[in-house]
């Protein structure tokens, strides 16, 4: 029998593929961007909150504020940079055909597997391992207990890491693209950490099955774990304090969910994922009259008709581009509007029927928040590819190539983007409605909100677009997009969480200003944003920020369309 | 057919920093000529077709096509010219005919005149049992004459194809082949880059080989086969074996002292190399027939393109243009 094993200057390497791996991923130029910029927020963090009298709080309290926010600010920056990595690996490999060679060497599954996962966790422990100097600073400074306190987040934020990655790697096991992977691994993460908590703050105190039901399954987000260690009480539970453990449950929630993942991901690592058979290419109106009738049933607009041509007065950009996406097809249109109508009629019957005991802003701000979500996790993957997918399928020199302007290119496809986002946005219109049915006070207060939403749309079209407009690579474009807005969606809150304590009341109101969910939730007066007027401040600096990515946009799309 | 040219270049340089990427390319092609353009990875070929596409700007020259300037007229050289580059650019859940109507939209060709154009295009290239099939299942074969009718669409006078038999298998490739005779029978002015040589020599009516930015040789096959070698190379097959000695013994006498003969009794046959005239050669044949030898075939062997190519691609790189063959169809200048 061959040992097989390759050598290091001499050294034996136990797993070759977490050393090209984790190489691979540290001479990326984004993996040194990432990492210095995680140094120098770190360093920041604590730079600023450092004592400059020689007097200080004997209860350690300044030093577990800080703490607080580097710990979150610390998940959030797991949940923004990590997936990346792994959502593309298996996928990318599959697609140069490097995998089929990697299942045909002597290295097991299991090592495959081990090798690919344990390299992006040791990325994620180098990034938690560069804030360890700011944790050391902030023990020093008192009032944080060494196990339970530092140990035992730095335990939480190990364990999300080691799930984030495989999470991602089994998205990236099933994806065919490289954008869809990073957008399969963002959405599914956010669910975790996010959804999972929503209904537990629907059905806390009422008792039964379902609480308890509820209960565990928000245990699986770190951030309840991770807010109930820092002291924070339990996230979304109204105040009530969980009698059990929400750390300990997530451990044993975290290992088995990374468990599945591993195991599932594994499973698929056979030579039948190559195995795609090509459409043959049938279409409906050739089928018989039963065939038709019944996919007319299940589809409304069916996807498998002879299409139409173009009409002269469309712009045929937008056209392309709604039928080359996925989802872009009519009946899915038809199925997410259709989704997000049910959606916000069902949190306005809540509010009508009285099921739970909210007031109407608070209604109309859970529909903010979800809407502004969806919006983060739609327009990033419509918008950043516009023109990177292009470049990078070949596509674009075909489109130079006809007379079209690169203006007509570009407005075709920020068309396709903007209709998708209108009726999407549109769908969730009949929520509004009820709500100001049921308290026509607030009519004012919607319209500024239905703005604010429109505007933040807008904002997210052209910021996204103009940051994949810079790359040359969708998963890269998309990746960086998703980084872009979920920070600035999340990292606002972040300091809003340390409102008073250690921020002040303006200093959270100039972080908030850039928010889109802080300015929307501010409009409706929802709890805890009814202290601060980002409005009209808001707008305007997001109207400048949408102008400077329009720029930048049509000017980078000007100059890919000119003879180089 | 026209004896203009359609294609005009004329002292076409592309420099990135130091490095030059075209020399001073000159070369003209007539209307309704198919011109092949060879030359080894990196030497040139793209990027000139990339200027004459409006998708370079050269450092200094001028080309033209049809008598719009490439870089002044950038935007009417699209309306005359089809480019069919090495990447095929497709696009995902787009059927054959949706892909085809998009880029009839693009061209503004109006909506009626795009469904009959449509047909046309997909009747000349062969791909209308294709029609509903999704282009990212396309086989590479598929997808390449899928490509030849999405540059058809508009009706261009001057149809640039960069390695259109690239990666095909031996069947697809002799559909390429007759899909670009189609083209010509059809009075499109054909620019064709390959590597494969024998496909450019069935087709073209001129080739230009290009090494390390530079022209090297314009001209028919022929005229670049004389220019390669200024011997000519001869076959004399007999009735059989036994007389080879003999014929290649009198094939000797009758030339120079340094001419090169080979014998092949094998294949009854008499090789030789000659710089001599047409009637020294006839005299030669007489003096044959004369001493019985039994003589079925005496011809001239055509110069292999892939000869050309290997004497040129392997010259010295800093070497002076080679004398380039006047073609009787053009012109080039490198």
């Amino acid at each position: 029998m061959v040992k097989w094993r390759l050598l290091d200057r001499g050294r034996p390497v136990a797993n070759p593929i977490i050393q090209r791996e984790l190489v691979g991923i540290l001479r990326e130029r984004r993996t040194f961007v990432a990492l210095s910029l995680l140094s120098f927020v770190f360093a920041l963090t604590v730079a600023v909150r450092w004592p400059t009298e020689p007097r200080m709080a004997l209860s350690g309290s300044r030093s577990v504020e800080v703490f607080r926010l580097f710990m979150l600010g610390l998940l959030g920056a797991l949940h923004l940079l990590l997936p990346v990595f792994p959502a593309t690996s298996l996928v990318r490999e599959r697609n140069r055909g490097t995998l089929g060679l990697l299942l045909n060497t002597p290295l097991g599954l299991w090592k495959i597997y081990s090798g690919k996962l344990l390299a992006v966790f040791g990325l994620a422990s180098l990034m938690l391992f560069v804030s360890l100097p700011a944790a050391a600073a902030c023990y020093a400074l008192g009032g944080i207990p060494l196990i339970s306190g530092l140990g035992g987040c730095y335990l939480i934020l190990l364990l999300t890491a080691l799930e984030l990655c495989a999470m991602s790697l089994l998205v990236s096991s099933s994806a065919t693209t490289t954008d869809a992977a990073i957008r399969g691994a963002y959405g599914l993460i956010l669910g975790l950490s996010l959804l999972t908590m929503v209904p537990h703050a629907l059905f806390v105190g009422s008792g039964g099955t379902t609480e308890v039901v509820a209960d565990w399954l928000r245990c699986l987000s770190p951030l309840s774990a991770l807010s109930q260690l820092l002291g924070s009480g339990d996230v979304a539970s109204h105040g009530m304090t969980s009698p059990n453990g929400v750390p300990a449950r997530f451990i044993a929630l975290s290992c088995a969910v990374t468990l599945i993942c591993s195991i599932w991901t594994i499973s698929r690592l056979r030579f039948s994922m190559f195995d795609r058979s090509r459409s043959s290419g049938t279409v409906v109106d050739d089928q018989s009259l039963q065939v038709r009738a019944v996919r007319r049933v299940l589809f409304i607009v069916d996807p498998g008709r002879r299409s139409r041509a173009m009409s002269w007065f469309v712009n045929p950009v937008m056209i392309k581009e709604f039928r080359c996406r996925k989802f872009g097809r009519l009946h899915w249109l038809l199925r997410l509007v259709a989704a997000c109508a049910v959606l916000a009629l069902a949190l306005a019957i809540l509010t009508t029927t009285r099921t739970i005991a909210w007031d109407v802003a608070t209604i109309g701000g859970i529909l903010v928040v979800l809407q502004v979500a969806l919006l983060v996790l739609i327009t990033p993957s419509l918008a950043a590819g516009l023109i990177c997918t292009e470049l990078e399928s070949g596509g674009w020199v075909l489109l130079q190539m006809t007379p079209m302007s690169a203006i007509r290119i570009l407005w075709g496809k920020l068309l396709s983007v903007i209709l998708t986002l209108a009726l999407v946005l549109c769908a969730t219109l009949p929520g509004y409605v009820v709500i100001v049915f049921i308290d026509p006070g607030q009519r004012g207060q919607i319209e500024r909100v239905v703005l604010c939403l429109v505007i933040t749309a807008g904002f997210a079209t052209l910021s996204t677009a103009a940051i994949g407009s810079l790359f040359r690579q969708t998963a890269m474009a998309i990746a960086t997009a998703y980084s872009f807005l979920i920070g600035l969606c999340t990292l606002p809150l972040l300091v809003w969480l340390g409102r008073d304590a250690p921020f002040g009341h303006d200093t959270v109101e100039t972080a908030l200003i850039i928010n889109p969910i802080a300015a929307t939730l501010s409009v409706i007066r929802f709890p805890g944003f009814r202290d601060y007027d980002l409005i009209p401040g808001h707008w305007w600096v997001i109207g400048v920020m949408s102008a400077a990515s329009l720029i930048l946009l049509v000017v980078q799309t000007i100059r890919l369309s000119r003879p180089r | 057919m026209s004896s203009e040219p359609v294609i005009d270049i004329q002292q076409l340089t592309k420099k990135y920093g130091e490095f030059t990427a075209l020399h001073e390319l000159t070369l003209q092609v007539p209307a309704g000529h198919v011109l092949g353009l060879i030359g080894p990875n990196g030497a040139g070929k793209t990027t000139a077709i990339r200027i004459l596409a409006g998708l370079l700007r050269p450092t200094s020259g001028t080309a033209i096509i049809a008598g719009a300037d490439c870089v002044k007229r950038a935007r009417d050289i699209k309306r005359l010219i089809g480019y069919m580059p090495d990447r095929f650019g497709s696009y995902d859940n787009m059927r054959v005919h949706e892909y085809l109507d998009f880029f009839g939209a693009a061209f503004g060709i109006p909506r009626r005149r795009r469904m009959t154009r449509i047909e046309e295009v997909m009747e000349t290239a062969g791909v209308t049992y294709m029609r509903d099939k999704f282009v990212e299942s396309l086989s590479h074969g598929m997808a390449q004459r899928v490509g030849v009718a999405r540059t058809l669409l508009h009706d261009p006078r001057v149809i640039i194809l960069d390695e259109p038999a690239n990666g095909l298998d031996p069947q697809a490739r002799i559909e390429i082949r007759e899909l670009i005779l189609k083209l010509a029978r059809l009075g499109k002015t054909l620019l064709v880059t390959s590597h494969i040589l024998p496909e450019l020599a069935r087709v073209c009516d001129t080739v230009a080989i290009m090494t390390h930015g530079r022209l090297r040789a314009f001209g028919t096959v022929d005229q670049i086969g004389h220019q390669v070698s200024q011997r000519r190379t001869m076959e004399a097959q007999l009735l059989g074996a036994d007389k080879v000695a003999l014929a290649a013994e009198i094939i000797r006498k009758g030339l120079e002292a340094d001419a090169e003969v080979t014998e092949s009794p094998a294949e009854a046959i008499v090789r030789f190399r000659t710089a001599q005239t047409e009637e020294r050669l006839g005299q030669v044949l007489v003096e044959l027939v004369k001493a019985g030898v039994p003589i079925t075939q005496f011809r001239e062997l055509q110069t292999d393109l892939e000869e050309a190519f290997m004497t040129f691609a392997y010259a010295n790189p800093n070497a002076g243009n080679g004398q380039m063959a006047t073609a009787g169809s053009g012109a080039a200048r490198g």
